[in-house]
């Protein structure tokens, strides 16, 4: 089984929707049998995160997080892994970043510096929300939609599927969840949040190796 | 950037307000780096003013439209 970790900060409402989301990834994980490392809230941070990939080596870990076209950060927006700082921390790993654009440069960059692959948005996450949730991702039907698909990319590679196949599972459900967007007569603001689902489909890339997943 | 360019992209930056407009006031997302959901008139705010979360507003809604067009979505 592989080593799996998980970086979860939850220091803002939209930080507190990709935390409650990735909760059944972490139960998942262990579930599956894997070692699983779950680092959430204010244990999200640079020196927690770095020390771990150093010592425990994990094939496969899930960022969370803000983000930029160089960067993913942790808790209060500290920068973990940078383009210019230690791309090649992500040595070895098979790495998905939920986070912004983060697969623009340090996508690429962490490639060349020994990452398997790595997989992230080349255009900003958008995250849609339901106004009658109350801010409770439990219950946001439109959230639920944005988050979905990477739920499922996360749990393919989880369960030994290769990141290729994972990519075009997410992709596959981002489509199904547009096509409702444009069809469904349930709620009137859903048509609007079609072009930002949109984004998050167009922008989900994988580098590296498309093939590789964990054992 | 030459005139002819900088009217089409007024041009594609006031359709795409216009298409935010249309949006009921319900609409909240959370883009880029904001940390909080932006309701409608944020998001119109965004583009009005061109920054840089406004240009990615503009971007994002300009490749939809392509695709519909096309037929991808």
């Amino acid at each position: 089984m592989a080593c799996v970790l998980f970086s979860r900060p939850c220091d803002d409402v939209t930080l507190n929707y990709l935390h409650y989301y990735s909760k059944e990834l972490v139960l998942e994980c262990d579930k599956i049998g894997h070692k699983t490392i779950n680092k959430e809230k204010e244990e999200a941070n640079k020196a927690i995160i770095i020390s771990i990939i150093n010592k425990q080596k994990p094939e496969l870990i899930m960022f969370n997080g803000h983000g930029s076209p160089e960067e993913i950060c942790g808790h209060k927006q500290e920068v973990i892994i940078s383009a210019k700082e230690n791309p090649e921390t992500l040595k070895n790993t098979i790495v998905y970043s939920l986070s912004c654009s983060s697969a623009l440069i340090l996508g690429p960059k962490s490639v060349e510096n020994g990452a398997i692959s790595f997989i992230g948005y080349e255009f900003d996450f958008a995250l849609g929300k339901d106004t009658e949730s109350e801010a409770s991702p439990k219950y946001d039907k439109i959230a639920k939609l944005f988050l979905e698909p990477s739920n499922i990319l996360f749990s393919s590679l989880l369960n030994k599927k290769n990141v290729k196949t994972s990519v075009e599972k997410a992709k596959k459900k981002m489509k199904e969840n547009i096509d409702y967007l444009h069809a469904t007569s349930s709620f009137p603001e859903a048509i609007y949040y079609a072009p930002f689902l949109f984004g998050n489909y167009l922008g989900l890339i994988a580098h590296g190796d498309n093939e590789a997943f964990i054992n | 950037m030459n005139e002819k360019n900088e009217e089409i992209e007024e041009i594609k930056k006031e359709l795409v307000i216009e298409r935010l407009r249309q949006a009921p006031s319900t609409v909240k997302i959370a883009f880029g780096s904001s940390n909080e959901f932006m309701n409608r008139d944020e998001l119109i705010e965004q583009v009005q003013k061109e920054t840089e979360l406004g240009k990615k507003i503009i971007k994002v809604q300009l490749e939809y439209l392509k695709a519909f067009k096309k037929g991808v979505v």
